[in-house]
């Protein structure tokens, strides 16, 4: 490695250095009590996964440029930047899906995830991050420069997807199924690329008679997987921009469970709420806006809390209100809430493909889904679909996965 | 020669490495103080409706420890309280400062206090052998509580031990009242001179580890002291 990579690594890392990131790196212990707390260790027992083994790998290279003394740097094991050991920082980047449930068990409630972040943007300055979610994320950018030449062709699209929205829900003559640039508008549905993140959330905003608008833009925030707070923040403000130009109440995200802490807690302050969209349908239920017909969803049926919006965001009660309404053979999991294992597919790891890694670091997972004995297996996040479908297959559970949204939509009761 | 050594580690050497200690922390705080603060929030829900009474409870009781580690919660419990009734039992051997009567040949606890931390530290010195957690320790982690386990075992020589002898106390709780009042009043008499006998050799090599743990303290992990409040509190919003 050239010296002057090794200063702007070293300049990157000082630029990092919050209270919290200085606090986390100083004060760990080693106690090894977050050993025990990560899905990948608790899967494949090796001690690289597990958080304080990631944080190492950081830490290390503190000691060496942010601390002083010969001596203290041996007893620390400090090591320099190399070729070597950004093998060991890509390791913490990209082993850890930030599910952040290792903050749960340390006394000092150290952020793995500000350590991993630290990691992915020493992993950007040394070009080393991956391809795909940096790619993705510039495509995001690139949406966002572009979107006056490409409304025409989203509004079509939309258009197309009526159809599939009237056989959820029957709207009344006149209404605009999915519509489109709402002034004023009460909900700034932001959905993923994809109709089955659009069609059963226009269905349910549709009965429930709320006046919504689609963003232009999908939701998912690549700046975040890649870890560049400014590629983040752009792809945030497309979003922010229209809620403001629109003068939106609340924007409600999709199944998304990234997108949601992005947009909730890492955009600093909105003139506009923000909110989940399990917590629009719980609230439609409960000012009885919409009714659900329980013979739609028979059989057992267990729900994964998605990290993101659950231990991130606080989101535990309002995807359970919602299941209440829709089966009487709800099962929890065994852990749930904050304690719910993490699925395996955050962090950006289902976007980068990795396929081997994820089916071995959440087989405590697949162990935790069979354990319950449903049916069906619901949960509220795409991450967290994709990887449940994934283990769903590779470990043969024999359950549905299914989109709380989607199983709503299709139990909505036609007055 | 020895007498000479001996008079610096117990006298200047305890004034420096307080002062050094103190400067220590002061810039290590004040660091993290200037430092930007992080970008967005570090909470973990669900909410906690007073986040900074959290804070202070978390981190003093450790619930999370007690909940995935039980054993290691207790030792850690007992060495935290120890350590706490250690320090008034060095402040109480003051003259003037009573918890004990002054009269009392022994410190607070009988000496009982400072084997309980003894075992701690050798416990928790012990668990770092064992994989995994021998794959995450590094060097310093063993030195630490290696210094602490020696700390520990000269001050039960003095404390507890010390009665062993036939003749009770061979160094009462007044002989180090006397040496600590005379630090504490920058006498900068030589501790021998009153102090003196088979254990003053005990009693210097407890003063030279501590004055080592107090300069080497501010470089490490014992800073979590005076974080694990603010570093609790991250996690409570």
């Amino acid at each position: 490695m050239d010296a002057k990579l090794k200063k702007e690594l070293i300049q990157t890392f000082s630029e990092r250095l919050s209270q919290a990131a200085k606090m986390y790196l100083e004060n760990c212990s080693r106690c090894g009590l977050c050993i025990e707390a990560c899905h990948a260790y608790a899967s494949s027992p090796e001690t690289r996964y597990t958080a304080v083994a990631r944080a190492q790998n950081i830490r290390r290279i503190y000691e060496e440029y942010f601390k002083k003394g010969k001596i203290a740097k041996k007893l620390n094991e400090a090591v320099e930047f190399s070729d070597h050991w950004m093998e060991k920082v890509y390791e913490t980047a990209y082993t850890c899906t930030g599910c952040r449930r290792c903050m749960t068990y340390c006394p000092f409630g150290i952020d793995t995830g500000v350590i991993q972040g630290i990691a992915k943007m020493l992993l950007i300055t040394a070009d080393m991050e991956p391809k795909t979610l940096e790619m993705l994320a510039d495509m995001s950018i690139a949406k966002g420069k572009t979107i006056e030449k490409t409304k025409e062709n989203f509004a079509t699209a939309a258009k197309n997807l009526e159809k599939e929205v009237l056989e959820r829900w029957r709207s009344e003559g006149g209404e605009e199924v999915v519509p489109l640039d709402v002034q004023d508008a009460n909900v700034l549905y932001v959905a993923l690329a994809g109709k089955h993140s659009i069609i059963p959330a226009a269905a349910i905003m549709n009965a429930a008679g709320e006046k919504w608008s689609l963003s232009y833009f999908e939701a998912v925030n690549f700046g975040a997987f890649v870890g560049n707070p400014a590629k983040t923040k752009e792809i945030a403000g497309r979003i922010i921009d229209e809620a403001k130009r629109l003068n939106i109440k609340e924007v409600v995200i999709c199944e998304c469970g990234t997108a949601y802490r992005v947009m909730k807690h890492m955009t600093g302050e909105k003139p506009f709420g923000v909110i989940t969209l399990v917590e629009l349908i719980a609230r439609y239920l409960e000012q009885g806006r919409i009714k659900l017909d329980k013979s739609k969803l028979p059989g057992k049926v267990t729900y994964h809390d998605p990290c993101q919006i659950a231990r991130q965001g606080g989101i535990y009660e309002e995807p359970r209100y919602v299941l209440n309404h829709l089966t009487d053979h709800f099962v929890e999991m065994t852990p749930n809430r904050q304690a719910n294992w993490c699925c395996g597919g955050g962090g950006g790891l289902v976007a980068m493909g990795e396929k081997d890694f994820r089916m071995k670091s959440a087989k405590v997972k697949a162990e935790q889904v069979k354990a319950t004995g449903a049916e069906v297996l619901c949960t509220a996040c795409e991450n967290c679909h994709t990887q449940l479908s994934d283990l769903n297959e590779h470990y043969g559970l024999g359950v549905k996965v299914e989109y709380l949204s989607d199983l709503t939509a299709k139990a909505l009761v036609q007055d | 020669m020895v007498n000479q050594i001996f008079y610096v580690i117990t006298v200047p050497m305890v004034y420096l490495a307080v002062a050094w200690c103190l400067v220590g922390i002061a810039v290590k705080v004040a660091r993290v103080v200037k430092a930007p603060a992080h970008p967005f929030t570090l909470k973990v829900f669900p909410d906690k409706d007073h986040p900074v009474p959290s804070a202070v409870w978390g981190a003093l009781s450790m619930p999370t420890v007690r909940r995935h580690n039980p054993t290691l919660w207790v030792f850690l419990i007992l060495f935290h309280l120890g350590v706490v009734l250690l320090i008034l039992a060095h402040l109480d051997l003051m003259p003037w400062f009573n918890i004990y009567p002054a009269d009392s040949p022994n410190m607070i606890g009988n000496g009982a206090v400072g084997v309980v931390v003894t075992a701690a530290i050798l416990y928790f010195l012990l668990r770092r052998f064992a994989s995994p957690l021998r794959e995450i320790s590094v060097p310093a982690d063993y030195l630490l509580l290696f210094l602490l386990f020696c700390i520990a075992m000269s001050g039960d020589i003095i404390s507890w031990a010390n009665s062993w002898s036939e003749n009770g106390f061979v160094l009462t709780k007044q002989d180090f009242g006397g040496y600590l009042n005379g630090l504490f009043h920058f006498s900068w008499d030589d501790p021998a001179a009153t102090i003196d006998g088979g254990h003053y050799v005990v009693l210097v090599t407890h003063v030279f580890l501590a004055n080592l743990f107090l300069m080497v303290l501010p470089f490490s992990k014992i800073m979590h002291t005076f974080f694990a409040i603010p570093l609790n509190k991250l996690r409570r919003g």
